[in-house]
């Protein structure tokens, strides 16, 4: 059981009416970045990777997310600053190294 | 930056008495290899190359002095993002060059009252992502609070887990959550906001 196995419960039980459509687009937004950042438990997937098998609009919430979520990472990981050449060795030697 | 506060990240673990040598090879070995990453969210912080420099060397010395409080084959990485991050809040902001920062109380709070969400746009286009380059979202990102981005950071661009923010940043785990979904819906916003400025939703 993870630290958010009890909040994954309730939340996802928030989002779902009776009759089991996606009523709370906003609170499974929040779900679906627990399962994409891999901090949801085993059980907690299970429940979500069923109802995204079975409802279509759960399903294209979260490919969507999943899509856009990859694609900013991916931009922000190809963008990173220059980085001094001389930096590890001004550091090593301000110790003594 | 006190031995005290360094010594939190190590609570319950036995400190280390290396040799010269000894504490030498671990800084080389299991410090130096992060000085990339290190550099990189220091400047995501500062927004200025010197500063940033300045701000890893710092933040090495530190690691330096306190290397006795670190146990080897514990997560490095974590240990010295933590110190960066605590130099940065406690001593580098006094003296930036920067203006002023947002109070991130008021931030928090507001962001995690109940009707923020009204504001907060779930309609961000996946074609509209793709189009934009990496500038364009790296300016976007900037633009939102330091304690917002420095979430973003340490989750999408370093892969830390939320465990190993929550010890970095000293907020509890759930926290670390709610705040990380909050900076991706501010980001988003930013994102769908400047995509309409320039008509990349036509």
């Amino acid at each position: 059981m993870s630290e958010f196995s009890d909040w994954f419960k309730n939340s996802f039980k928030e989002c779902y009416c009776d009759r089991g459509n996606l009523v709370d687009e906003k609170r499974f937004s929040e779900i679906i970045q627990l399962v994409l950042d891999n901090e949801a438990d085993e059980e907690s997937r299970a429940i979500f990777e069923e109802k995204i098998r079975t409802c279509v609009k759960s399903n294209g919430n979260y490919e969507r997310e999943k899509c856009v979520q990859e694609t900013i990472k991916q931009k922000l990981c190809e963008h990173k600053q220059e980085i001094p050449e001389d930096l590890a060795n001004t550091i090593k030697k301000s110790i003594g190294l | 930056m006190s031995e005290e506060a360094v010594n939190k990240e190590n609570q319950g673990t036995q400190r280390q008495k290396y040799s010269e040598k000894e504490a030498a090879r671990v800084f080389d070995q299991e410090f130096m290899p992060h000085v990339n990453s290190m550099y990189n969210f220091a400047y995501r912080l500062t927004f200025d190359e010197d500063d940033a420099k300045d701000l890893v060397q710092d933040t090495y010395l530190k690691a330096f002095r306190f290397i006795n409080s670190f146990e080897q084959g514990t997560n490095a990485k974590a240990w010295l993002f933590r110190i960066l991050k605590n130099s940065f809040i406690n001593e580098f902001r006094k003296k930036s060059k920067q203006p002023a920062k947002v109070d991130y109380n008021e931030v928090e709070s507001y962001y995690n009252s109940d009707d923020v969400d009204e504001s907060i746009t779930t309609d961000l286009r996946v074609e509209t992502v793709q189009h934009m380059i990496g500038d364009e979202i790296t300016l976007a990102m900037n633009s939102i609070p330091v304690d917002f981005r420095t979430v973003i950071i340490l989750s999408d661009l370093e892969g830390f887990t939320y465990e190993e923010m929550s010890k970095i940043l000293d907020i509890p785990i759930g926290t670390v959550r709610s705040r990380l979904h909050r900076a991706r819906n501010m980001l988003k916003e930013k994102l769908s906001s400047y995509a309409k400025e320039m008509g990349y939703n036509k």
